[in-house]
């Protein structure tokens, strides 16, 4: 698992790439929190290179979501594969967190 | 035509690495579409980290069992484990799925996977050890 970061006026996008299981979540939330800077008024999770994640990945996914909640930062994901979809889905995290086609698309949302 | 796999893990999460390589191998060698790959990884990692957090108490010392019987339409998965009783059908409670942001708890996700992704589900108790035995149709 690696996240590459990249920031585009006042919104980070963060590109997650490889795996996300129960062995390397806290890792994940380690990276990424660290990754997301006070002032970031909108955060991107591109998981276009995203190949696999579990509901130990989900739960670091709702406790950022929350955290950004909390302080009135938008958050949206984009570009996730068939089956990851379908995770974000089964879990009812569609409906909280906005969920974008491509990376193009969560910026102009 | 059906082939049979016996795999066997140790309870700790470090055996996460050596189950995925395991499912993906027979993913490639019975020519599984990787949706499959994908959902047969989730359900077992689900599973056995239930099973090394919580039926052992962190105990790094037991064996997890794991059978797939391949056939033509469907994939049958028996999870065998000595850890202590537990029933994915009917001992996890069914999570919220409905709260905002702000109510929605951490966790409680990982049975409600496995019982989304896997069509049929079998469980008993038997000898002192949780028999699993799960069916996905290889249809999707």
């Amino acid at each position: 698992m690696e996240i590459k970061t990249e920031r585009q006026n006042g919104t980070l996008i963060a590109k997650v790439e490889g795996r996300v299981d129960s062995a390397n979540a806290r890792e994940f939330e380690n990276a990424l929190s660290s990754a997301i800077s006070d002032d970031d008024t909108y955060v991107i999770a591109d998981f276009e290179g995203l190949s696999y994640i579990s509901s130990s990945g989900l739960r670091v996914i709702l406790l950022i979501a929350k955290t950004l909640r909390s302080r009135n930062a938008k958050f949206a994901l984009c570009s996730l594969s068939g089956p990851i979809g379908e995770v974000f889905k089964i879990s009812g995290f569609d409906k909280i967190i906005s969920i974008y086609g491509s990376q193009a698309e969560a910026l102009a949302g | 035509m059906s082939a049979k796999r016996l795999l066997r893990f140790a309870t700790r999460l470090d055996e996460l690495a050596r189950l995925s390589a395991a499912i993906e191998e027979l993913g490639e060698a019975e020519d599984w579409p990787l949706d499959l790959v994908f959902q047969i990884n989730l359900v077992l990692e689900e599973l056995v980290v239930n099973i090394v957090n919580h039926g052992h108490g962190g105990d790094p010392n037991h064996e997890i069992e794991i059978a797939f019987t391949s056939e033509a339409d469907a994939l049958t998965i028996e999870l065998i484990d000595d850890g202590r009783a537990f029933n994915p059908l009917d001992d996890a409670p069914t999570p919220d799925l409905d709260s905002e942001i702000e109510d929605r708890p951490i966790g409680g996700l990982g049975v409600h996977l496995v019982r989304t992704v896997i069509d049929a589900m079998i469980y008993k108790r038997e000898n002192d050890k949780n028999h699993l035995t799960m069916i996905k149709r290889r249809d999707g």
